[in-house]
């Protein structure tokens, strides 16, 4: 489909005023992957005009990622020459967006880039280190071109350092930062983590760090340039027992470490994942003090193991919480777990079941009440129903316009409108291949 | 160049006892904020929760949880008596109200968040809750674990083997998801607030946070309507995929996608393990079909597995990153103020608790405009005389 059929399918994707407080804003955007796509999906989300540079000779990668509607594929399992407008993963990434596309390998595409970067305040990048060099698109560079520029560089290691050029996407950022050693069962492999973790993250810091800089650009008049590194984002999110590590010099390496499921407090127990009924279906129980103890021995019905002398303080249920645990999940292993969840919930225990992604989107009444997830037409795609943001404000709105553009949808509108290009201008750059 | 710090000017009251609340203060104080944090006389529960610096076990001033969230702020002591006045007195001024009660325990306050917006129309009120202020479950518990399991996080996290439950990841990531989205719902209100003067409430749940940071499941799920499951340390995925751990000669792993369809990829670990001595049949004119190359996967995987048991895994690093292959060693804590790229970048800092130098991480921006390094985690009450007396001066 054409951009113009597109929009003739679907009207309402034509770019227009934005509501929400980013709304004065545009941001020229060069981040793809992950990372880059998340952080400044958030200032879409929230009234910025994101213009969203790709290069139609290396399609961003959630373009090409099989999650597509009903069409089952792992991961790896890509197209050799993938429908750039079919990959949900990248219409998740990407709503609220504009697209266009840029060649910066041709004189006149690079030339077109600063002319987008002039008329924006806000530039931001997670490429490879060195690509926006090669492009001399350094901060001084766009400093030239906007003074008070924002800069936002996102990656793995950051711009400095004898590693800066190591690569790395979420499970190596996660290997790296320490993330994947502190998770799983002790005196064996780790389990790590089963997603990057750290893109989301990294993304979040990036977000956060986009806003602090337009915060301050407001306040100060000054803008900056950041260089955030996701190695740095993980390791600040380690917890106590980096601390543990850094000030008592207590190894991570060592027996009972990590935890698995088990508390770091040597009095709480039972602390655990235990198996319902259905395959594989799980809850998770943790039990703070003796009167959350109380009140689950009650919930359960009183069974008489569970008023046995060894089980009678948070620490001699510590002593035998193998015993414990298998004993508990003798109890869960009869009943579902979402109604395990609400009995326990009900008796103050805190408790939870396992939710996979259906259960949060068709059984979770939090998210429904909440209104967590909404839904959006895409002229490829169809109908789909998109990750919104966590936070219920008072005033701030949240306007969902439109999903992710198609691959250089909004050329015409952004070169033509916003930059004043003309027909003809356009025309040639198209010809030669530029755009 | 004026270094003034994003946050300098801004005062936050922090009536926060959970480490998504503590986080997001501790962050803004980092950044510059004057960060006043209440504590009962007995301390915030992060100060009981320990771990201890060693020898000190008890201390509330000696929890290295409260260290961990809490660097920068202030605390001030209020008996319960006194809460309802200090909390309205500070909050008249204040910009950022920073709260983790529920609505439960937000009943039994003689304070509510309208009534201090009521006072301070300019007033943020920032709450980060379990699972947000409205909503069927907005008054239910919620742990560490419970919060992974019920946001969805926890399904893709664990071993291989399914007779093993689903393993709760390191950190309090729970609390760190709401921690970052409450930083960023701050500051849109703090944008907004430069336009309209006006402030509002800002309703983060740590549920959704969760629910909406699973990467690849959700999208799983509303596209081709399949589950992800489990793998050890890899992406847990609808369908089982090869092991991405190896383990070396020092007993530690790194993480190694091997990825067959990369021609590029796939030369530059040939060359790899030609240079060792290591490439046994690899080098064959066969494996240079990709087809050829995933009918022999398990060939593959076992002589990468025997090439990486036989090298250290720093050397597998730093030859395997320096081949432009994306590889990283499982490190442990105690490997992290080691590494040469984190000193020279500084990340790691020294700050002065209590008189003992102390290993803190940095602040994880690097801009331009400004350089932010954590203060020291406040003594309990240390400034309550000085900050109740400005109050009642004012």
């Amino acid at each position: 489909m054409t951009t113009q059929q597109a929009e003739q399918a679907q009207p309402g994707r034509t770019p227009g005023q934005r509501q929400g407080p980013l709304s004065h804003i545009r941001v020229a955007d060069f981040c793809w992957m992950g990372v880059g796509s998340v952080a400044t999906r958030l200032l879409a989300d929230f009234g910025a005009q994101v213009i969203k540079i790709e290069d139609r000779n290396r399609l961003d990668t959630p373009r090409r990622l099989p999650i597509y509607k009903g069409d089952l594929r792992s991961y790896g399992d890509e197209d050799a020459n993938p429908d750039p407008d079919k990959g949900g993963l990248f219409n998740n990434y990407c709503r609220n967006k504009l697209g266009v596309t840029i060649n910066m390998k041709s004189d006149s595409g690079r030339a077109l880039a600063e002319r987008l970067i002039s008329s924006s305040s806000v530039v931001t990048e997670n490429f490879a280190p060195g690509v926006m060099e090669r492009w001399g698109l350094t901060y001084d560079r766009l400093r030239e071109l906007r003074e008070d520029v924002i800069f936002a560089r996102m990656s793995g290691y950051g711009h400095s350092g004898p590693h800066h050029e190591y690569r790395s996407y979420g499970p190596v950022i996660q290997a790296v930062s320490g993330m994947s050693f502190i998770s799983g069962l002790p005196d064996r492999e780790p389990s790590g983590w089963g997603l990057s973790y750290m893109d989301n993250q990294a993304a979040y810091y990036n977000s956060a760090a986009l806003l602090m800089a337009i915060f301050h650009r407001q306040r100060t008049g000054q803008g900056m340039e950041v260089d955030a590194s996701a190695v740095e984002i993980g390791i600040s999110l380690l917890g106590p027992d980096l601390l543990d590590t850094l000030v008592n010099q207590r190894p991570s390496r060592r027996p009972g470490f990590p935890r698995g499921n088990r508390s770091a407090h040597e009095d709480v127990a039972p602390h655990g994942v235990y198996p319902t009924a259905g395959e594989d279906q799980w809850v998770a129980i943790t039990v703070a003090d003796d009167a959350e103890w109380q009140r689950l021995v009650a919930a359960m019905g009183r069974p008489a193991w569970a008023d046995e002398q060894r089980f009678a303080t948070g620490t001699s249920r510590r002593e035998h919480e193998d015993d414990l645990d298998k004993l508990m999940s003798g109890w869960t292993s009869g009943l579902g777990k979402h109604a395990i969840t609400e009995l326990l919930q009900a008796a103050s225990v805190t408790a939870g079941a396992v939710q996979d992604p259906r259960d949060l989107d068709e059984v979770d009444p939090q998210i429904a009440a909440r209104g967590t997830f909404f839904d959006l037409d895409h002229p490829v795609i169809g109908p789909a129903r998109f990750e919104g943001t966590p936070i219920s404000f008072s005033e701030t709105v949240q306007e969902n316009w439109r999903s992710a553009p198609l691959l250089g949808e909004d050329n015409h509108y952004v070169f033509g409108e916003v930059l004043g290009l003309s027909e003809t201008e356009l025309a040639e750059l198209e010809a030669e291949g530029a755009i | 160049m004026d270094e003034q710090l994003p946050y300098a000017g801004i005062t936050v009251v922090e009536l926060a006892d959970d480490p998504a609340g503590e986080r997001v203060g501790k962050l803004l104080a980092d950044l510059g904020a004057t960060v006043l944090k209440l504590e009962p006389p007995e301390g915030v529960t992060s100060r009981r929760t320990g771990p201890f610096v060693q020898g000190r076990e008890g201390d509330p001033d000696a929890s290295l949880a409260f260290w961990t969230y809490n660097t920068g702020k202030q605390s001030i002591v209020v008996e319960p008596s006194q809460r309802a006045a200090t909390v309205t007195e500070l909050a008249r001024t204040a910009d950022v109200l920073l709260t983790t009660a529920v609505p439960r325990e937000l009943a039994t306050e003689d304070w509510s968040h309208d009534q201090l917006r009521e006072e301070n129309p300019a007033l943020v009120v920032l709450s980060v809750t379990p699972y947000g202020l409205t909503g069927p479950w907005a008054d239910r518990r919620t742990s560490e674990l419970v919060g992974l399991a019920l946001g969805g996080t926890l399904n893709s996290c664990g071993y291989d083997d399914h007779s093993i439950p689903p393993v709760l990841p390191g950190g309090n990531q729970t609390y760190e998801m709401a921690a970052s989205f409450a930083h960023i719902g701050l500051l849109l209100a703090l944008v907004e607030r430069q336009a309209t003067g006006r402030g509002q409430l800002v309703d983060v749940s740590m549920h959704e946070a969760n629910a909406v940071s699973g990467e690849l499941a959700n999208p799983y799920w509303f596209y081709p309507r399949a589950i992800v499951k489990r793998q050890t340390n890899r992406h847990a995925q609808p369908v089982p995929t090869q092991s991405a751990t190896f383990r070396c000669a020092d007993g530690v792993y790194v993480y190694f996608a091997l990825i067959l369809s990369e021609p590029r990829a796939w030369r530059t670990l040939v060359d790899w393990m030609t240079d060792h001595e290591l490439a046994a049949d690899l080098t064959e004119p066969a494996y240079d079909d990709v087809a050829y190359r995933q009918q022999n996967f398990s060939h593959v995987q076992g002589l990468v597995e025997v090439f990486f048991l036989l090298m250290d895994s720093e050397t597998a690093y730093h030859e395997g990153q320096r081949r432009g292959l994306p590889i990283g060693p499982l490190r442990g804590l105690e490997d992290l103020p080691e590494d040469e790229h984190l000193r020279e970048r500084g990340f790691f800092v020294e700050v002065e608790v209590d008189d003992t130098p102390a290993t803190l991480p940095g602040v994880p921006y690097r801009t331009s405009a400004f350089t932010a390094v954590p203060g020291p985690p406040p003594r309990l009450g240390e400034h309550t005389a000085e900050v109740l007396a400005d109050a009642v001066a004012r």
